[in-house]
């Protein structure tokens, strides 16, 4: 079962679901809107077996995404919850530009909880802006026993490139 | 919990479910299969920029169809009005579209609960494909909620052919505009 925006604010308040920083008008019918982080990293190709990302900070004034490049940025919030699983995606506004938030990687695991990296590819050339609201994350019930989370990535909070090791 | 194909049947006919029109032959064992609408969008806006209304060309789409090369990016619709005070409906390729290099949807699969409309279509194509007004391309699957309901009002809603963004409305909660 997906949890309703009702129920998300009310497991934010028992302290299941941890969304910092909340805003109560990003809160959606089921799920919760999340912005972009500032930081980003841009793809600078292959060398001595391993893809290079460069990072920088995303201007105010923004920052425009060349088709075919592929990015790493960030969840400006930290989002995680002890109770349920997650998933996050680009909300339908970004889709309809042709912004893809992430590469069919949606599932957040349940005890999981810091800024999600987002695996950014813009099908047409687009302008982003720091803070600016790009996705949605929604939370839902599990069935069965919990084990801890136990991955690499889901506690770092800043965009994080594969740790798959490269080919030789 | 998703619906199965029965209960989705039964939940339109208890008005529970809006598919509009609606056939039974097109209800799947956990889905219900989309056709492709007539009416397409394809931006001219250089560069896209969230804080601007974009620039678009409408297309019909021929009854030859409309070839889309690899790399073309377009919004369609569903012909079928769908939406759901009672259920969250989430949007799938079918697996036939999925084959020949469609993509459905650009990581919005998610409906709110209470919206109802044609369903805008975010159709990039990996292989040249060709489309058709009225194949099966998607499907629509249904899920229960947990936790008091609070129906969508949003900009979208009561949509009757594919919506480009309307980012450039959110300006009310935009902090990113400083």
């Amino acid at each position: 079962m997906i949890l309703t925006g009702p129920k998300i604010r009310e497991e934010l308040v028992r302290g299941t679901i941890a969304i910092v920083p909340f805003s109560e008008e990003q809160v959606n019918p089921n799920s919760y809107n999340y912005r972009l982080g500032p930081l980003l990293k841009v793809y600078r190709g292959f060398e001595d077996g391993q893809s290079r990302f460069e990072e920088l900070v995303l201007p105010e004034k923004g920052y425009v995404l060349e088709p075919g490049q592929m990015y790493l940025g960030h969840t400006l919030e930290i989002i995680g919850s002890s109770q349920y699983a997650m998933s996050l995606t680009g909300r339908s506004s970004m889709g309809r530009y042709g912004l893809f938030l992430q590469v069919s990687a949606n599932l957040g695991h349940t005890t999981s909880e810091h800024q999600w990296t987002l695996e950014i590819v813009a099908i047409q050339r687009m302008r982003i802006y720091p803070g600016m609201i790009i996705g949605q994350v929604s939370f839902w019930r599990n069935f069965g026993d919990l084990a801890n989370y136990t991955g690499r990535y889901g506690r770092i909070n800043r965009p994080q490139e594969s740790f798959v090791p490269a080919f030789d | 919990m998703i619906l199965t194909g029965e209960k989705i049947k039964e939940e339109v006919a208890n008005g529970k479910i809006e598919i509009s029109p609606f056939a039974s032959d097109r209800v799947t064992t956990n889905s219900y299969d989309l056709a492709l609408g007539d009416t397409l969008i394809r931006y001219t806006s250089e560069i896209l920029d969230p804080r601007e209304k974009p620039e678009y060309e409408e297309l019909t789409i021929p009854d030859e169809g409309l070839v889309l090369r690899a790399g073309d990016f377009v919004l369609g619709h569903s012909q079928e009005r769908i939406g759901s005070d009672h259920y969250v409906p989430l949007i799938h390729g079918k697996s036939g579209t999925a084959r020949m290099g469609l993509f459905v949807h650009v990581t919005a699969d998610l409906i709110d609960i209470g919206s109802h409309g044609v369903s805008t279509l975010q159709l990039y194509a990996t292989l040249p494909v060709r489309l058709h007004k009225g194949m099966l391309i998607a499907q629509v699957s249904f899920w229960r909620t947990y936790g008091d309901i609070v129906l969508y009002e949003g900009k979208y809603q009561n949509s009757t052919k594919p919506q480009a963004s309307m980012t450039y409305k959110d300006f009310k909660y935009d902090q990113f505009k400083k």
